[in-house]
């Protein structure tokens, strides 16, 4: 996933239709990225589902281990199975400040390994791709059944003492690429630092780093093969020349990249109430700011020497900020109030419904050459607010769980001007008019969301149903061009939607098959001229169907 | 004069106790050896129950013997939540049990009266394991960490002595006569 929108960024403006037009057919090979911690296993001698139903799915107490800092919730210690090593006896303390705080560290490397395959077999429909290739040229083939590598990862977690928690996962390699990987979440949370305020217990952590956004349900540790679609949406206004409404939007936030940042939260995320705030870099313009290195530039480590240069390319700071309430169900009140309900032969994960909202406000950067109030050149920079906004639901009965998300995203639109205050198309071309400002224009907006429903039939079979959809009318409108270098266009509808079933096999509480079969949106092969309106129209609608099969393990 | 003799006699033997010892040669961990059921012969049930306590993830013991009829507590000492479970006994899946859950620091009973072997389970923390063996009579003992046993005050007679090691498909029996201290050497394998 990561490897996906890291080259997006990179798109010049006049791919990005391209980008939009093959994403579906990428996602439906790059899965997510997802953890379970072996490491945990070693450190306290207990399986992977004492903290997983389906690994990475977490039960209620993996929730609350995750919440208390990679910690049992209570009497950690005593269950440790490979004491911690001491870094500073605990009576240092009393000495402080005239000595560094002792901490601990893990009594073992607390590293885990995790490796993927994928076989996948395509729909016949892959056919009308294939078959329009324009004469002459030799347009890249769908097959219809293939086997791909996919992510070797290596993740580490713990528990430094003082309640402090680390997290660092990174793909070593994508696709058998060791170039293609990266860093996905890695960051310090200092849990319950409320307590140094009185506050109630757990009522504020800090996390700093680069993480996953506290989203409703996480994309990065997801059961599911394939990403949500509504996670995986950045906003791409309409730049299609053939349309008369433009929109200068390029903005590459996606829920589904990790984010730089400060998060605050609080509350629990197996019962009651759970918030958190993050501020987080700014950057939408799709501006490589690795290249930014001059050795004159300041930088944290260097840029020029190969350091870490600058990540944001904007002074602008994105703020999200999530609210939820889930309400444990059970009847008595000594469960209810449980980490885990009592069952009449167990422990197991509560009956319980949580609702929550998210929001998250920006601005969005786009940067055009121009001129200013005196016809002198000046670069423009288009500051256009824009907002994610949505809610969501889970419900839970023993082995059901139903859940899902509702999203909406808005775009300001501001348009360039020349000095007559006439509009200038899009892109910007040499020729064209010299941009002095911009104007308000019609914002770009998209909604959508998922529902998705898990049954686990045994402890080691998952069935999993679900349906997502994301309603564009840009990606429309930008799907009418043909996208050079292929037979095809993008998305037919405003609205493309795909359903899909899967189950999953434990084959080991750390071995899991995976199975998968995509519904996939509408495409189309062909674009026709509607004589009554003049306007383009898509012409046989089609989808090419995918089944997925996945073979994964984590040690 | 001479029936006198040979009821005293008879009486007198009756009445010797011996030890059974030897050494059970099996994988890693402790060994139960006991006596097998003696045909018409029933013992009264032990009035004082016993403890398996779940701690630290651990069934503490990890091996309890016990005669048929006592009654097993079963404790949580851990601040998590756990249960416990036995899917059979000795094989026999009609006598699964679940005890089912309850808090930390509070046991739940159970009287055992079918002698067996029983796994226990815990169906949160699939790695932890226990075992309870019911012994159909009060002859019976644990190996040291050698192997090593010793029955106490077994009277004499001939019997079938039985020797239980975790992971060994079945339990191996041998005929033993207790006129004296014996010695009876196992040697399990899987």
């Amino acid at each position: 996933m990561r490897r996906w929108t890291l080259k997006l960024r990179r798109l010049p403006k006049t791919c990005i239709p391209a980008g939009i037009l093959i994403a579906p057919l990428l996602l439906s090979t790059i899965n997510t990225r997802s953890y379970a911690i072996p490491a945990f296993s070693r450190q306290y001698g207990t399986s992977c589902t004492t903290c997983h139903l389906d690994f990475p799915k977490l039960n209620d107490f993996g929730k609350a281990f995750k919440d208390a800092g990679f910690k049992f919730p209570k009497d950690d210690e005593t269950f440790l199975k490979t004491p911690p090593v001491m870094l500073g006896a605990p009576a240092q303390k009393d000495v402080w400040p005239h000595t560094v705080w002792p901490g601990t560290i893990p009594g073992m490397p607390p590293i885990g390994l995790r490796m993927n395959n994928f076989t996948q077999f395509t729909g016949t429909n892959a056919s009308r791709f294939n078959a329009l290739a324009a004469p002459g040229t030799v347009a890249p083939v769908i097959p219809t059944s293939d086997f791909e590598t996919g992510f070797f990862s290596v993740f580490m977690a713990g528990n430094f003492g003082s309640d402090i928690a680390f997290w660092v996962d990174d793909d070593l390699s994508v696709s058998g690429d060791n170039s293609a990987g990266g860093l996905g979440d890695g960051y310090l949370k200092f849990v319950n630092v409320g307590r140094f305020l009185k506050l109630p217990t757990d009522s504020l952590s800090i996390r700093t780093g680069q993480f996953e956004l506290d989203l409703p349900f996480t994309q990065a540790r997801s059961i599911n093969i394939s990403p949500y679609d509504i996670y995986t949406e950045s906003n791409v206004g309409a730049i299609n020349s053939m349309v008369a409404l433009q929109q200068n939007v390029a903005n590459q936030f996606s829920f589904a990249e990790s984010q730089k940042g400060i998060e605050f939260s609080g509350g629990h995320s197996y019962g009651g109430y759970h918030y958190s705030v993050a501020i987080i870099d700014q950057n939408t313009s799709a501006v490589d700011q690795a290249s930014n290195n001059n050795a004159y530039v300041p930088s944290a480590t260097g840029g020029s020497n190969g350091g870490v240069g600058f990540a944001s390319d904007s002074s602008l700071k994105d703020i999200y900020a999530r609210f939820s309430y889930r309400f444990n169900l059970e009847k008595d009140s000594e469960s209810r109030h449980s980490v885990q309900a009592a069952g009449t032969t167990g422990p197991r994960d509560h009956t319980f419904l949580s609702l929550g909202t998210f929001y998250l406000h920006g601005k969005s950067q786009q940067g055009i050459v121009g001129a200013d109030a005196s016809g002198n050149p000046s670069t423009l920079y288009a500051r256009e607010p824009y907002y994610r906004a949505g809610g969501d639901f889970n419900f839970n009965y023993r082995n059901f769980n139903l859940f899902g998300l509702y999203m909406f995203a808005r775009d300001n639109n501001l348009l360039p001007v020349d000095s007559s205050g006439a509009l200038i198309p899009l892109p910007v071309g040499s020729t064209a008019a010299v941009p002095v400002g911009f104007i308000s224009s019609v914002p770009a907006k998209f909604n959508g969301g998922f529902v998705q429903a898990d049954y686990l039939v045994l402890p080691w079979i998952m069935a999993i149903g679900r349906w997502d959809g994301v309603n564009s009318s840009a990606d429309r409108i930008n799907g009418l061009a043909l996208n050079s270098g292929t037979a095809y266009f993008g998305p037919l509808n405003s609205t493309r939607n795909r359903f899909t079933p899967g189950i999953q096999f434990l084959i080991h509480p750390n071995i899991k098959a995976s199975f998968e079969y995509q519904f996939r949106p509408k495409q189309f092969a062909q674009v026709v001229t509607d004589p009554s309106t003049g306007l383009q129209e898509p012409l046989s609608p089609f989808r090419v169907n995918t089944a997925v099969v996945a073979l994964e393990f984590v040690y | 004069m001479k029936r006198v003799v040979l009821v005293l006699l008879a009486a007198s033997l009756a009445a010797y106790a011996a030890n059974i010892s030897g050494k059970v040669t099996a994988g890693k961990g402790a060994s139960v050896v006991y006596v097998d059921a003696i045909a018409g012969k029933t013992f009264p049930a032990p009035a004082k129950p016993q403890m398996m306590d779940q701690k630290q993830l651990l069934f503490v013991p990890h091996i309890l013997v016990v005669q048929v009829g006592t009654t097993v507590e079963f404790l949580n000492s851990d601040k998590v939540a756990h249960n416990i479970f036995w899917p059979a006994i000795s094989g026999n899946k009609k006598l699964g049990h679940n005890l089912g859950t309850w808090p930390t620091g509070q046991k739940r009973d159970f009287k055992f009266d079918t002698p067996g072997i029983v796994p226990l389970l815990c169906n949160v923390h699939p790695e932890m394991s226990g075992f309870l063996v019911v012994a159909p009579t009060p002859y019976f003992a644990e190996t040291d960490a050698e192997g090593n046993f010793k029955i106490a005050d077994v009277p004499a007679g001939s019997y079938t002595l039985v020797a239980w090691h975790e992971g060994m498909k079945t339990p191996q029996s041998k005929p033993v006569t207790v006129s004296g201290d014996v010695t009876v050497d196992f040697a399990l394998s899987k």
